[in-house]
């Protein structure tokens, strides 16, 4: 049988107060529902993390994933001036040591409450892209004004854009003609033909595979790209080439 | 390993499944970009997935003008006979329009549902103005597909729909994207309790382990597929079915069987 070799970019771990379904809080749980669509590898961060406090989020991250060769850790982080997170060559390095291949953030009031802008985020985003370590920034929680701001600020900054629905082609287009360090988590990019119209005007670089498992089930995506009307080497480079690709350039 | 892991792994369709899609549009939308929204494309990605017959109704006819998406629908059936069926669309302020609209549409054979949108139209369910359309549909023991999305909906919720299942039950109703990602269980609920709700599978934020979960606790015989083509790739939901952790019968069902069973497709 002929198969992709799936990375997944948007996986977690951790119990969440408003699950959509299936409690699966740990790692077994996780990779028994990647085993269920093919999917090999993750790239994984904790709910804790999110929904709970970041630094207690992180911390049970490497523990949960400990003895999982192929779920890598993500990290959610925040500006340093509270003193929550180490300041931000302290936090890289402390990343680097752990393993930590991305970093997660999650500004705005409704969430964890802090700004994009350089003023308050800028010592962090600069020391992101000096060590090119890939920043997901999530569709629902920034605006394209503060993700444009960003690419332009930090243009050898690596930016994924995870929930990115597939009503967004009109904000989208605009930015990859213009920023080639801009990149799609695929797993509400769901439009007919959006991959294939993606790939066609901008490359297959624009994408990297992932789910939002386990909240979401693994098996549209695959189902996704495994049916795309594309030439085999771009599937591939959307299956795990790309954020591969991405993550060999990190820590240099 | 099953021949539908290894079909939709490699990128092929699943060898003799015709499957029947009961929940698409047609044509462009204002709120999106949809790259190519006819209907040649829509059969071109049938094709690749394995896609046999689509019933639809077009995306500018819940917002706009319904019955410019009925002109629309019935032109475009007679030029895709056997592919493209038609859901014909109603729209709850126009309640003589939309009972004449139905006598139009369903003199074409190869319509073969009613489609509501009640979030677009902001006519609640329940409105009185819609009681033509349920007499028609009830008369005829019609496919009703009706949009849900989230509990505390005002206009269309899960449970405003069972209300009418209630008051109606001649009618088929297909539940619409069982309200969302969130919808799950108050769907399962619903469709327990009334033996004329049927679930759709159609959702672009599909819980894992949801299809497991339908199938567990109303059975596969009330569940459809359905994908928004071309509002959605209908790509994902086939691998979604596909690779459930679900019987093959249950997929045969869920692909194919239900919509045969429940429906004629001339």
């Amino acid at each position: 049988m002929k198969k992709l070799s799936f990375f997944d970019a948007n996986a977690s771990v951790g119990r969440i107060g408003h699950p959509h379904l299936l409690d699966i809080p740990d790692a077994a749980g996780l990779e028994k529902e990647m085993a269920r669509a093919g999917i090999e590898e993750a790239l994984v961060y904790h709910l804790m993390s999110v929904h709970g406090d970041a630094p207690l989020g992180n911390s049970m991250l490497l523990k949960e994933i400990e003895g999982h060769a192929n779920l890598i850790p993500a990290w959610i982080v925040l500006p340093h001036h509270t003193g929550e997170m180490p300041k931000p060559k302290e936090l890289l390095a402390l990343m680097k040591d752990k393993g930590v291949r991305a970093a997660r953030m999650y500004p705005t009031r409704a969430m964890h409450n802090f700004s994009l802008e350089e003023w308050c985020a800028g010592d962090l985003l600069d020391a992101l892209e000096e060590k090119r370590v890939p920043l997901m920034l999530d569709t629902e929680i920034v605006s394209w004004e503060d993700v444009h701001r960003v690419l332009t600020n930090h243009p050898e900054l690596p930016v994924i854009m995870t929930n990115c629905t597939y009503r967004f082609n009109r904000y989208l287009y605009p930015m990859f003609e213009k920023f080639e360090n801009l990149h799609v988590e695929m797993s509400r990019f769901m439009g007919q033909c959006c991959i294939e119209d993606v790939v066609a005007r901008f490359g297959a670089r624009t994408l990297v595979f992932g789910t939002n498992l386990p909240q979401y089930t693994g098996t549209a995506a695959v189902g996704r790209l495994t049916y795309a009307d594309i030439e085999w080497k771009d599937k591939e480079a959307i299956a795990s080439g790309n954020l591969k690709a991405i993550l060999k350039e990190s820590w240099r | 390993m099953n021949e539908f892991y290894e079909a939709i792994q490699e990128g092929r369709p699943i060898e003799g499944l015709d499957i029947i899609d009961m929940h698409a549009h047609l044509g462009p939308y204002y709120n999106m970009h949809v790259p190519d929204p006819w209907a040649a494309r829509m059969i071109r990605v049938m094709d690749r997935c394995g896609i046999a017959k689509t019933v639809f109704s077009p995306s500018f006819g819940f917002d706009a003008d319904f019955v410019a998406g009925n002109d629309l629908m019935l032109k475009t059936i007679e030029e895709y006979p056997g592919r493209l069926y038609g859901a014909a669309t109603v729209n709850g302020n126009y309640p003589e329009l939309s009972v004449s609209e139905l006598h139009r549409a369903f003199e074409n054979p190869r319509v073969v549902m009613i489609k509501i949108h009640p979030v677009s139209s902001k006519c609640k369910l329940s409105d009185r103005r819609m009681k033509g359309i349920y007499e028609f549909a009830s008369e005829r023991k019609l496919f009703t597909l009706v949009h849900t999305w989230l509990e505390g909906d005002p206009w269309g919720s899960m449970d405003l729909m069972a209300s009418m299942a209630r008051e109606y039950p001649d009618i088929r109703w297909l539940m619409g994207h069982c309200g969302g990602p969130y919808g799950s269980y108050h769907s399962v609920e619903l469709a327990q309790e009334l033996p004329n709700i049927f679930l759709d599978v159609t959702l672009s934020m599909a819980p894992a382990g949801q299809l497991e979960f339908f199938v567990r606790e109303v059975g596969s015989e009330r569940v459809l597929f359905g994908t928004d083509n071309p509002f959605l790739d209908p790509r994902p939901q086939v691998g979604r079915v596909g690779l459930a952790g679900i019987s093959r019968e249950d997929k045969m069902n869920i692909f194919r069987n239900n919509a045969l069973r429940l429906a004629k497709f001339v």
